[in-house]
């Protein structure tokens, strides 16, 4: 009776170097098909917000002057500067930081520190999740429902802070937890092996540690609120004021205009002010957010150099 | 070459009751009964997962972190059994150090890293907290090494074997007279195991000294006193050269013959 060949004594030593030739060139193939396509829908997606940055730069760029930037608009906003704008826009940012930055990192703390235990709080991280998925256009309503007239704080500087400080927070507060939770548990031990209680090592060891990564999810946050439109709708914006520029406690209670609001209405009235102007108002927001996340950047990488 | 004398032992530091523990319902340490002995090194040996990180670990309740483990029996620190009701773990960890197996020094500066203990734990500022840092780090043997750039550089910037020293550095310098060590060595070269373990000599002078080791040389090298545990209990324990001559166990001869482990 004959007996088969076994697999191993048809494949003869020489013939393994065939196998792995065959195998060799279905990889190469697959490799470049892979690069091809990964390589072209990345350079497409770059290619695509350059041009978007192109086209503002192009259409933008010859209206910035030191006068653009500097002076209000004049003859009925056909004409002039857009500073109360950039000025709305930086004192809208500034409250919200300094509001919406220490809250956030204080829910961060507390969904870092008791998420995983406790049923409530695995539904309060579900719902923050949530929020920061809820379009703006609903913060904004309830800025209008709930400060503007529940509050009676008007549309106003400080409805806007709240309402903005409101749309910030979920990304503050997951970023502040995802940060704490990158902190190596050998650190905490450390800590606690020192001696240290619960608190303290968070305080003295975890959050130094978290804070680049805190901050850069607090600045990124604060950057796309600057750039919408719709959460200070109805709660801050004003298109344009002829209030004297003087800043005091009565600017809390008073409208401001803003970048994305006046972009948004300038484009609504067509005929009042003339496109280059808009698309210089759109050049200055994206340096201004641009500017924001460089300088996200650079604590990163200011912190990452002083640690190591 | 080092050798450890044999004192006789003054008076036990840490003496376990039945301490067991266990994660999840699996036992990990079953029911153990051994004293350390203040002024001594102490070395806990055995094959990987046999418990001897666990003993060390309960010894100054760093296993409360891990959320499923149980721990019973009774350990006495100075007479004190610290898992009564209402001890005070900050108290337990100033007075028991611990120094983990791989180096985490705080990603702070060399002075923040050991200042930080003493700050906090005793309100200690300026001049005072500067000569308790400088002393910590003479009795880690690593003042001379980083005393240039102390508020300089980064912990983090050191090598392994100086970051393992800044770690028992930063231990010394809370003041505590019991210090464990879980294999502080096993991620360190040849000569900074060299340091850490005439460091360590050196330590046992004035401390009572618990170390964790897989080295069965080192714990020869190094330690007046020996335990060593097989699948969660205590073979056997008692002096080093007792031990490691005449060993009184088949399971411990076994394994410092190498037939085990």
């Amino acid at each position: 009776m004959e007996v088969q060949a076994t697999y191993l004594e048809r494949v003869r030593a020489g013939e393994w170097e065939a196998l792995a030739a065959r195998r060799d060139k279905a990889r190469l193939r697959k490799n470049a098909l892979s690069s091809a396509l990964f390589g072209g829908v990345g350079a497409f997606t770059i290619l695509l917000v350059f041009l978007l940055l192109a086209v503002i730069v192009y259409k933008g760029a010859p209206t910035i002057s030191w006068e653009f930037l500097s002076q209000p608009p004049k003859e009925g906003m056909s004409a002039g500067g857009i500073w109360p704008m950039i000025r709305g826009s930086l004192l809208l940012m500034l409250g919200t930081f300094l509001l919406a930055t220490p809250i956030g990192i204080f829910g961060g703390v507390c969904l870092a520190e008791y998420g995983e235990r406790s049923r409530i709080m695995r539904l309060m991280h579900a719902s923050v999740a949530a929020l920061a998925g809820t379009p703006p256009i609903v913060y904004g309503l309830f800025g209008l429902a709930i400060f503007v007239l529940k509050f009676k704080l008007g549309v106003s500087l400080l409805s806007g802070w709240l309402t903005l400080t409101l749309f910030s927070l979920p990304v503050i507060v997951l970023t502040t937890e995802s940060a704490l939770k990158t902190v190596p548990s050998a650190l905490i031990d450390g800590g606690l092996a020192l001696g240290l209680s619960r608190w303290q090592t968070l305080w003295r060891i975890a959050l130094p540690y978290a804070m680049p990564g805190i901050m850069t999810g607090v600045i990124l946050s604060l950057g796309r609120a600057a750039g919408e439109a719709t959460p200070v709708l109805f709660t801050a914006s004003i298109y344009y004021s002829t209030a004297q520029l003087t800043l005091g406690w009565e600017t809390l209670r008073q409208p401001v205009a803003n970048l994305p609001y006046y972009l948004a209405e300038g484009y609504r009235q067509p005929g009042v002010v003339p496109d280059h102007l808009i698309w210089g108002a759109c050049l200055t927001l994206i340096v201004l957010v641009l500017l924001m996340n460089a300088a996200a950047i650079l604590i990163r990488t200011c912190a990452r150099r002083r640690y190591l | 070459m080092m050798t450890a004398a044999v004192a006789t032992p003054a008076k036990t530091a840490i003496r376990t009751e039945g301490l067991s523990v266990s994660y999840n319902g699996k036992p990990a340490l079953k029911s153990v009964n051994i004293e350390f002995y203040e002024n001594t090194v102490t070395a806990l040996i055995g094959p990987s997962g046999c418990g001897k990180s666990t003993l060390l670990r309960a010894l100054n309740r760093m296993n409360d972190r891990i959320p499923d483990a149980v721990t019973q029996g009774k350990v006495f620190v100075n007479g004190i059994n610290i898992y009564d009701r209402g001890v005070n773990l900050t108290r337990l960890r100033r007075e028991v150090g611990m120094v983990f197996q791989k180096p985490n020094p705080f990603p702070m500066t060399i002075f923040e890293n050991v200042a930080l203990g003493p700050r906090l734990h005793y309100g200690l500022r300026g001049r005072a907290l500067e000569e308790v840092v400088e002393d910590a780090l003479r009795k880690a043997a690593l003042w001379d090494e980083v005393k240039d750039d102390l508020k300089k550089k980064s912990g983090l910037a050191l090598s392994g074997g100086q970051q393992q020293r800044l770690c028992i550095a930063r231990m010394l310098a809370v003041q505590p007279r019991i210090l464990l060590m879980d294999e502080p060595c096993s991620a360190l070269d040849p000569i900074s195991t060299q340091k850490i373990e005439e460091l360590i000599v050196e330590l046992g002078k004035q401390y009572t000294v618990i170390v964790v080791t897989h080295n069965l040389q080192q714990a020869a090298r190094i330690s007046q006193y020996t335990g060593f545990l097989m699948y969660g209990e205590l073979i056997e324990w008692g002096e080093t050269r007792q031990l490691f001559e005449r060993p009184q166990r088949q399971e411990t001869e076994d394994y410092i013959r190498g037939r085990f482990g």
